[in-house]
Formats: C-alpha cells, structure tokens, sequence
C-alpha cells in the first residue's frame, strides 16, 4: 500500500465526479468518498442535485443541506454527506456578503427563479461559490462533489467563466473570479471523470475531458473506467479447447451451455480491451478500472467492493499514447 | 409474424402507435438509449408508408452519422434519411427524416414568429441576456423540444413527429415546462417590469424595485438596464408565448400524442422509469407503452449432471468459461426480476425488452434491426 497522503484519492481538496448519465458516476463518487476515508481521510461527500438514496448507499440517512456523518471507519476517517440546493447557496451567500435585511427581502420576493434567470449561471456559479467557501475552510479533508449528470457537468463546470460575460462587475462577478481561481489550482481542485468501457461512453468522456481541461482550465485525476467485466482470458479459446487443455471431457449439452455464454463474453471483452486502449492513448491520462457487480441494484458491501478497486495501481496509457 | 392493434393486451408491440399516431414522445433516464429508439421507431413508421420526421437532443455520435446529422446548428433543419431498405423504391410512400434540436435557434425562430416585425425581433434578439439565456434558460431545452415538436406537427408536412427528450433526473420537468414559462411570465415581478414604463427608475411596485435593486447590488448596473430591456421585449411576444404553452399542453394530451418511456434494467434507471410513468398516469398523458433496453443475454442453463461433472476442475481457461458462465446467469437472471418490476407498473400497456447488442447502433440497418423488435411483437 502507498503512502496514503501521497495516493492520488488524496492529491486534491476538492474532487469533481462527472460523467454523461448512465455510468455510475454516483457510484464511483461515493465509493471514491469510502476509499479516501479507508485511508484516513475526514470527507464530505456533497450532493448538487440531491439524487434519492446517496446517503444510504454510504450507510447513513437520506442526505439533506444539513451536514451530517454518514459513516466512520475505526481506526481510520469517515464519510459526511450533504447537499447543497441552489437556493440555500443563495440565502448563505447573501449571509455571507452580509447584505441581510433588504436584500434578503428582495430575493425571496423576486425569487431565485427570476434573479437566476436574469443572471444565466447564477445558480450554478452559487453552488460552487459555496462549495469554494467550504474548502477555503478546511471543511473537510476532502471534499468529493457528485456533479450534475448528463449534459449538465460541463456547464455547471462553466458558469464561472461563462458568467463573467454577461456580468460586468459586482459580487457576482467577484464569485465567479474567486471560483475559477479555484477550478484552476490542481492543488484546491480536480475532476474525476467516469465512463465505461464502451464506445459510445468513451467517445463522450473524451469531449468531456477536453472540454475541461481546455474550457475551465480543471487538472484530471485518474479516469475512472466503471462496470469492466474481469478478465477471463480462457474465454479466448472455445469451451472445447479450454476442456482439452484442463484435460476435461465435457458433454455435448455442456458443451452447448457454456457456449451460449462464451460467444457475448469474447465480443464484450474484446471490445472493452479496444475502448481502454482508445481513452488512455487519446487522453494521455492514467486509468483506473472497476468491476462490473453482477448486480443491477448497489448495497454498501458492493460500494465497499468498489473502493477496493479504486486503490490498487493504475494502470497507465499504452506506450505509444500522445504527451 | 401476427401482431394485434387491441391495445388491452401487452402485445410487446408498437405496431399501433408507429402506424396510427401523429405524435410520439420518448422519454426516460440518460443512457439507455432513448434516442435510438426514437430513430427505430421512425424506421418502423416510414417502414409502414408514412412521412415521418425524428427530433434528436444530443444524439450519440455514432448514431448522428448513422441518420446523416452532423453536429453542429445546420443539422436543426430536417435532413433526409437515407438507405432505408423498402422505403427507397417508386412504390414505396414511406419517408424518413432527422433533425437535431438545437433550443438557442427554436427560441430563435419562435421570437419571430411571435413579433410583429423585425424591428421587434432584433430587439429581443440581440440583447445580451437573451442571447445567455435562451439556450440555458431553466426547462428551455425541455420547452424548446416541445415546441418544437408543436412546430413540425402544426406544419402538415408529417404524418409522424417523433420527438426525443434531454435525458431527465427528474423527467417530469419536460412536462411541466409549458407550465413553468407560464409561471414565470406571470410571476408578479416580471408582471411589473413588461407594463411599459419607459426606464427602470419609473418601477413603483416594491417587489420589483427590490428585485431590480437586488440583480444591480449582485450582478452590476449593466446587467439590471439589459434584464428590464429583456422582459419589455419579451412583453411583446408573452400573448404568443402564453397561447403557444396551452396549445402544446392541451396537444400533449389528446389522442393524437402517446408517450413511450425507455429504461435499462438498471436499478436507478428503473427507479426513474417508474416515477415517470407515474407522473405520465397522474398528468392524463396518452401512454403507449415501456421500451427495456440493454438487457443482458440469459445463457442456456447446465444440466445438474453437467454442473456435478465441472465441480472440481480447478484453476484454468475451463474454469474461466464456467465462471463467466454463471456470472452472466446470475446478472440475466437478477436483471429479469427488475423488469418484472416494470412490467407489473405497466399494466395494460406495451413492454418490448431490448437486448444488450455487442455493437452500438451505428447505421441504418442496425436501427432496421430494433425497428423490426420494436413493432414485430416478441
């Protein structure tokens, strides 16, 4: 085992989990938060969209804007979840610039709705403005943030930059300056991305990651390749072969039942081999791979089984990927 | 193969819908494959002899080159689909077209139609917070899908439009965004700044002021003269907008529309399935039927003697044949009961189960494929 301070799940303050609907980044986030604190870590796992049923996935209660311990880990850290809903960003925010009275007054008539309206982004920009002022505080030591899914990573990533179009000066503006400071320091910030091993979740995670690095300026951590099948490499030959060469005779209906199985397994194997090879040498990025559950509904031991995964050595990029 | 139009029976079939429907709205959690089941569902339509155009919102890539969509606003236009096998012969009266939605440009296009000139038009269309928002505008997207649906089907050009959805957490918001503009347009607020004063400064109503005060003191000076701009422009087009958001409601639940929700067998994604269909029940939409995609093959079962003769044959590529062989079962066979799940919720309505394919759908005879499951009952 590492050093657990110098491990990767520990070389940021605050981790982005994101991914296009559809592959597990909530997952992984959350396992991501179990494995950090396996190694000692105090982490507080935040919600954005308060997607049902985080908080008992990590063993505690049903997660709310309230912070609370999810899990502790003897001998080791422990798990704290929250959300933060965007008009309790705004209600701190406005605590925080201690505008109090009146203009409190003024938001709650006019509502978050029409402000964020007139203010594109403002939502989002407030959810991370928020998420800033938690690890400027030391909050937690580190804090993993389960993103918006699908299409909406990008641009909750964005509205930092996006908004400085739009708004020329205020506190706004200086929220959004202070956030994508924030975004750009590897050392305050990273992203996870998740993806599987197929290709049109690979060719998504790759616009995505381009999307990050270049747009918001975010530094990636290890991607995470979720629901790989173990390797079987007996699956390469037919169950006929693999019988002669444990010296096993089989039947013929045996023979016809493993087939049945064999044939999806060679394609779907393949074809992960050629979707790893594809991100890692297009990205340039080291790779961590976790098992597909044979299970379509998660428990804490299957969360507990994907922590594991996430602390064994990368796997890095073929040789002849680019720089 | 036989298929029957008597709807109380779950014939696994959307052979009625494909051919008898006007509207057809598919929705349901991201990544299971929605918009390729619009695209089959199209196949299958234009397959039966009818003229039908497919609405995409951020197809796959594959499956954009496989419809002939680049990406990019040009595709916004229906675009022809070509090498369709049965539907490209004299005879034949079937036709099927794409488009990927594109929300800026559907505002866009709406803003015109809605003013009076294009004095008006520019108006609103060069301000700056329009230009930031139109696109990302909470529940634009989702609007903009249905009104564009609304768009092609008041057209006459079609006998079908199919329209995907932006992949939903909570897919309830596509339809409650007619409702939502509607809200927001008589949101007191907004009421007070589009009554025609000619500047800001003239606002009396003290909730308005105090938004106005509250979008300078946050957001600066600029950004309070274009956002008042922005809702007098607006105040124009509100009549439009207000007629056009009930006409698509009342559109949505008459019997020329039906709803098709798509799952995986996933648990999560079935969760969201479920509440879906439940708020499809509770708002009186027409609903066809379920699509459950992705699912895994069940392999053929080892005989008990077969399964006595390979328990003791150690470590090996045998062994790996074995073990892969009752892992795929396993996830077969837990799969099955999360869609008995599905299937009890969808009662009397279609289910048509999806296999897991080795390959993504890339061209057009991989969507004939689906089209054929979709609408041949199974």
């Amino acid at each position: 085992m590492t050093d657990p301070a110098e491990h990767w799940l520990r070389s940021t303050r605050v981790a982005v989990v994101v991914g296009k609907g559809g592959v597990g980044s909530s997952t992984v986030a959350a396992a991501y938060a179990l494995a950090a604190a396996r190694e000692g870590a105090d982490v507080l796992f935040v919600a954005v969209d308060g997607r049902p049923g985080m908080g008992p996935l990590l063993g505690g209660r049903e997660l709310d804007q309230n912070d609370r311990i999810l899990r502790r880990i003897k001998g080791a850290g422990q798990v704290r979840g929250r959300t933060i809903p965007a008009d309790q960003a705004f209600g701190d925010y406005l605590e925080l610039r201690g505008v109090g009275g009146m203009l409190r007054r003024a938001a709650s008539a006019a509502s978050l709705p029409m402000i964020a309206a007139a203010t594109p982004g403002l939502e989002h920009l407030l959810v991370l403005g928020k998420i800033k002022e938690l690890e400027r505080d030391r909050a937690a030591d580190l804090i993993i943030v389960d993103a918006p899914p699908a299409g909406h990573a990008a641009p909750f990533l964005r509205s930092a930059s996006g908004l400085s179009d739009v708004v020329q000066s205020g506190p706004v503006r200086d929220q959004a300056v202070e956030v994508d400071a924030m975004l750009r320091d590897p050392a305050r910030c990273q992203a996870m991305i998740v993806t599987l091993p197929e290709e049109t979740p690979v060719t998504e995670a790759i616009e995505l990651a381009n999307e990050l690095r270049g747009d918001v300026g975010l530094a990636l951590m290890p991607l995470v390749i979720n629901a790989c099948w173990p390797e079987r490499p007996g699956l390469t030959k037919t169950p006929a072969m693999a019988a002669r060469s444990q010296k096993v005779t089989l039947s013929a209906s045996a023979k016809a039942s493993l087939a049945s199985s064999s044939v999806f397994g060679r394609q779907r194997l393949e074809r992960q081999h050629q979707q790893i090879d594809r991100i890692g040498s297009t990205l340039g990025l080291p790779m961590v791979t976790l098992p597909r559950l044979p299970t379509p509904r998660l428990t804490l031991h299957h969360l507990g089984v994907l922590a594991d995964a996430l602390v064994v050595p990368l796997v890095e990029p073929n040789a002849e990927a680019s720089t | 193969m036989t298929t029957t139009e008597n709807s109380s029976a779950p014939a696994g079939s959307f052979v009625s819908e494909v051919s008898s429907a006007s509207l057809i709205v598919t929705c349901g959690p991201g990544g299971v494959g929605k918009t390729t089941t619009a695209a089959a569902l199209g196949v299958a339509a234009a397959r039966a002899g009818r003229r039908v155009v497919v609405v995409t919102v951020d197809p796959a890539r594959r499956l954009a080159d496989a419809l002939g969509l680049d990406a990019g606003a040009a595709s916004d236009a229906p675009h022809r689909v070509t090498g369709l096998p049965g539907i490209d012969t004299d005879e034949a009266t079937g036709e099927l077209w794409a488009l990927m939605l594109d929300a800026a440009s559907t505002f866009d296009r709406l803003v015109h139609e809605q003013t009076a000139n294009q004095k008006q038009a520019e108006a609103i269309l060069e301000n700056p917070v329009y230009r930031a928002i139109s696109g990302s505008l909470s529940g634009a997207q989702e609007y903009m899908a249905i009104e564009r649906l609304h768009q092609l089907y008041t057209s006459g050009e079609w006998d079908l439009v199919i329209v995907d959805t932006p992949p939903s957490r909570h897919a309830i918001d596509l339809l409650e965004a007619p409702d939502r503009l509607i809200g927001f347009l008589s949101h007191p607020v907004y009421r007070t700044l589009t009554v025609g004063q000619r500047a800001f400064a003239k606002v009396t109503n003290a909730a308005a002021s105090m938004f106005l005060w509250a979008v300078r003191r946050l957001a600066g000076p600029q950004i309070v003269e274009d956002t008042v701009e922005f809702f007098r422009s607006l105040a124009n087009i509100e009549p439009g907008l207000r007629k056009r958001a009930g006409e698509v409601s009342v559109l949505l639940r008459s019997d020329a529309a039906t709803f098709v929700v798509v799952s995986s067998p996933r648990a999560e994604a079935i969760g969201e399935a479920e509440h879906l269909i439940g708020a499809l029940r509770d708002g009186d939409f027409p609903f066809a039927g379920v699509v459950i995609n992705l699912i895994h093959p069940m392999p053929d079962p080892l005989t008990p003697a077969d399964r006595a003769a390979l328990a003791d044959i150690g470590e090996g590529p045998l062994a790996d044949h074995l073990s892969w062989h009752d892992e795929l079962t396993d996830l077969a066979v837990s799969e099955r009961e999360e869609l008995a799940v599905l299937a009890d919720l969808a009662e009397d309505v279609s289910v048509v189960e999806l296999p897991l394919l080795a390959v993504d759908v890339h061209d057009v005879a991989g969507l004939v494929g689906l089209a054929d499951q979709l609408v041949g009952g199974n």
